[in-house]
């Protein structure tokens, strides 16, 4: 049962008494004295909470609140912290072994002396346990730093007051479990990778990190791998600048948590020999965040885990049901696991760029493409309308892919107001709305789409039916997302499949089913790679090439123009260019009615004054 | 000329039937695809062209156990004049699909399918994981 003017804080009507209580006994001093006091009086309570927060706690934990007798010179010193470095009386407290194994050394008014002289004194009275101060720093009157041995410890614990330095002062030192908070900074990092650098042998791909906090190069940081930050930034340090690593030693670290290692199989494929020797791993279970990594030797000798083991076939099987290819486990060569006769790998057939049922549709195909995705991409997508049938039939879907999402990739929301999906859109009206007939319909929706630039290098085709009735055509491919408000212009993949029926002299589109997404990573990092954004030799033919384009002929009239597409064409070029029907005509036959280029053309021309007055005359 | 809105519920109500019956008999059943195709069905994979349904069942067999998980589906009844009046739909899928254990990867697929008689058989099936071009794939 709680009583008033305790340290309890469960809900307002106690939070009220104690305020009551308070009033009445004259506020906060109380509480403090009455806290000590009492501690003092019971001495087993004493040690029961060091040895509790010692355990519990392992970031900075003072102990010293047993000493606590009104030195007020110290205890204004350390702002109010709870307890205070005061001097023991009567027998040493014995220092407690910490899980870390990493101690704070604070010597008090450790600033008077020159670091030099302190840490070569610590070392010859601490000789012959190597001496190995970590991340030394100077605070106020108080310098502090860090080791990783209890034995060492626990000596310079007992050298407390027992130097005397030149101008007779006793040096205090106090020694406590624990280790700073850390935070990896640009400057660190930099540090670090240098290190990991000097370390790393690129022959055999393998990188030493044993004992990195002892690297002498790091002796001013505190880079202990046991904190999961820091070993993150060493991960994310290897992942960038050598993805391609095939080992690491990461022995004798005071590794307790590998649970943020998840992934490390994405980030590191080819780790195929990963050595945590000596390192605090309590259990086997601890090693499944790391499981899909190929490896196949592993050192886990000398964690805490081994300890669990009696029967050494126990301990091999569970490390095999996590890493099924190890064959060195511990330094020791296994035999090799009994398995089945079946195939592990997984060994998809190649993939093809392209699949044409029929040989003599290629050109059709490319000549198809070529013309819908430049218009498709051009300022206007209006003279698509003679691309669709009258009767023609659009619908698309959208989501993301595997692994992408709303926060990590780019918003598809455009796509997903008009999406079709039928696994969502169970309701016949709006199944129905969404998808668009007729050729006015589907031209619209198009129009209405963000702005596009096809990358027709990464387009993968498939013509499956050509048929003198139809053909059957899927196209994958990335496109670059323009003027939708990103940004960056989103990098986007899409599928469309396409009925394609003849109709007059060429062909148009009578049933299409576009699907987009998010170009995966991997996938963007390809995207116009093939200068193709560039006007090709091909599209931007010199003055002495146009009048010679008709003649070379290399594509003849795309098919799936018809006269009506042409005249609107016309129309249009006209229009922007300002010449009259029979020049900008002229101009599109000289260009294979390719409007883009056909424009580009007037442009250079015209910079160059080379066209006539009369193709202006109207 | 529009196309009936009934024919339009059919083509969804077949296309949830068909995805469902057809990636379950990839994943569980894999001896019995070939009921699924035409005769002279047409199976691209990632490009790789098969026809008949015998050559495609015999490359389901060789193709490592899948796992499908459909997150896209799409249909429309084809246009009359392409398919000679034989009633078809065009099916298009998006999903994942993991091979045995490996991470799962983005796939895309689209189907004709079209009544022969009282069952609905796969004219075509082209199927593309979402990946990137290799440079073997360049040809």
């Amino acid at each position: 049962m709680p009583k008033p003017g305790k340290f309890n804080n469960s809900g307002w009507k106690k939070q009220y008494n104690e305020h009551d209580n308070r009033v009445e006994t004259g506020g906060n001093p109380r509480r403090v004295i009455f806290k000590h006091s009492r501690f003092n009086k019971k001495g087993h309570q004493k040690d029961w909470s060091n040895s509790l927060r010692a355990h519990l706690e392992d970031e900075d934990v003072d102990m010293g609140s047993s000493g606590f007798s009104g030195h007020k010179k110290f205890h204004k010193k350390n702002g109010g912290r709870p307890g205070s470095p005061a001097p023991h009386k009567g027998g040493k407290r014995k220092l407690l072994e910490s899980p870390t194994n990493w101690f704070r050394v604070t010597l008090p008014f450790g600033n008077k002396y020159d670091k030099d002289y302190i840490l070569r004194t610590l070392l010859e009275r601490v000789a012959p346990l190597p001496f190995l101060p970590i991340s030394w720093n100077v605070n106020g009157t108080v310098a502090t730093f860090y080791v990783d041995d209890y034995k060492l410890a626990d000596k310079l614990h007992n050298l407390d007051k027992q130097i005397q330095c030149p101008d007779g002062f006793r040096l205090g030192i106090r020694v406590h479990s624990g280790s700073p908070n850390v935070d990896v900074n640009a400057n660190m990092k930099e540090k670090m990778k240098l290190t990991m650098a000097k370390r790393y042998n690129a022959v055999n791909k393998a990188l030493d990190l044993t004992r990195f906090h002892a690297d002498p190069d790091l002796q001013d940081l505190f880079c202990a791998l046991f904190k999961p930050i820091i070993l993150l930034s060493v991960i994310d340090i290897i992942s960038e600048n050598i993805p391609e690593i095939e080992a690491i030693n990461l022995n004798e670290n005071r590794i307790q948590v590998l649970s943020h290692l998840r992934k490390l199989d994405k980030k590191l494929p080819n780790l195929k020999i990963l050595h945590l020797g000596n390192n605090k791993v309590r259990d086997i279970t601890m090693l499944d965040s790391l499981m899909g990594l190929p490896l196949v030797d592993l050192v886990l000798d000398g964690n805490p885990l081994c300890d669990k083991f009696r029967d050494q076939n126990v301990y091999i099987s569970e490390v095999r049901k996590r890493f099924p290819k190890v064959t060195k486990l511990d330094g020791i060569v296994l035999p090799p696991p009994v398995g089945f006769d079946i195939p592990n790998e997984v060994v998809l057939p190649p993939s093809q760029q392209t699949y044409l049922c029929s040989g003599e549709a290629q050109g059709i195909v490319r000549q198809f493409l070529e013309q819908y995705f430049l218009i498709f991409d051009s300022e206007s997508r209006q003279p698509l309308l003679q691309a669709y049938h009258e009767n023609a039939m659009f619908s698309m879907t959208s989501n993301y892919a595997y692994g992408q999402n709303a926060k990590n990739s780019s918003w598809l929301n455009w796509y997903n107001t008009d999406n079709r999906n039928l696994l969502r859109v169970q309701d016949r009206d709006r199944r129905h709305k969404l998808l668009r007939q007729g050729q006015l319909s589907v031209v619209s929706f198009l129009s209405e789409m963000p702005g596009s630039k096809h990358d027709i290098h990464s387009f993968t085709v498939d013509l499956q039916l050509f048929t003198p009735q139809m053909l059957l055509l899927t196209v994958t491919g990335m496109f670059r997302e323009l003027r939708s408000g990103h940004k960056t212009a989103p990098i986007r993949y899409f599928l469309r499949t396409l009925v394609i029926v003849p109709a007059g002299s060429g062909f148009c589109i009578a049933n299409e089913q576009l699907y987009v997404t998010n170009a995966t990573e991997e996938q963007a990092k390809n995207a116009f790679k093939t200068p193709i954004a560039e006007p090709t030799p091909t599209s931007t033919p010199t003055p002495a090439q146009i009048t010679s384009t008709t003649s070379a002929a290399t594509v003849t009239v795309p098919p799936m123009l018809d006269d009506n597409t042409k005249q609107q064409m016309v129309q249009a070029m006209a229009q922007q260019s300002g010449m009259n029907l029979e020049w900008s005509q002229k101009c599109l036959e000289e260009t294979n009615w390719d409007f883009n280029r056909a424009a580009f053309v007037f442009t250079e021309l015209q910079k160059q004054g080379t066209i006539p007055a009369e193709a202006f005359v109207k | 000329m529009s196309i009936s809105k009934s024919k339009i519920d059919q083509a969804c109500r077949v296309a949830e039937e068909f995805t469902k019956l057809y990636y379950e008999s990839t994943d569980k059943r894999r001896h019995l695809i070939s009921r699924l195709y035409l005769d002279t069905g047409i199976l691209t994979w990632n490009g790789n062209g098969l026809t008949g349904n015998e050559r495609i069942q015999k490359f389901y067999i060789e193709l490592p156990s899948s796992d499908h998980t459909i997150s896209t589906l799409d249909a429309q009844p084809i246009f009359d004049g392409a398919v000679n009046n034989q009633l078809s739909f065009l099916i298009q899928v998006s999903g994942t699909v993991k091979y045995q254990d490996k991470p799962p990867k983005s796939f895309q697929q689209s189907f004709v399918i079209t009544a022969q008689g009282d069952k609905w058989k796969i004219v075509t099936d082209c199927f593309r994981l979402q990946e990137p071009l290799t440079s073997t794939d360049k040809n």
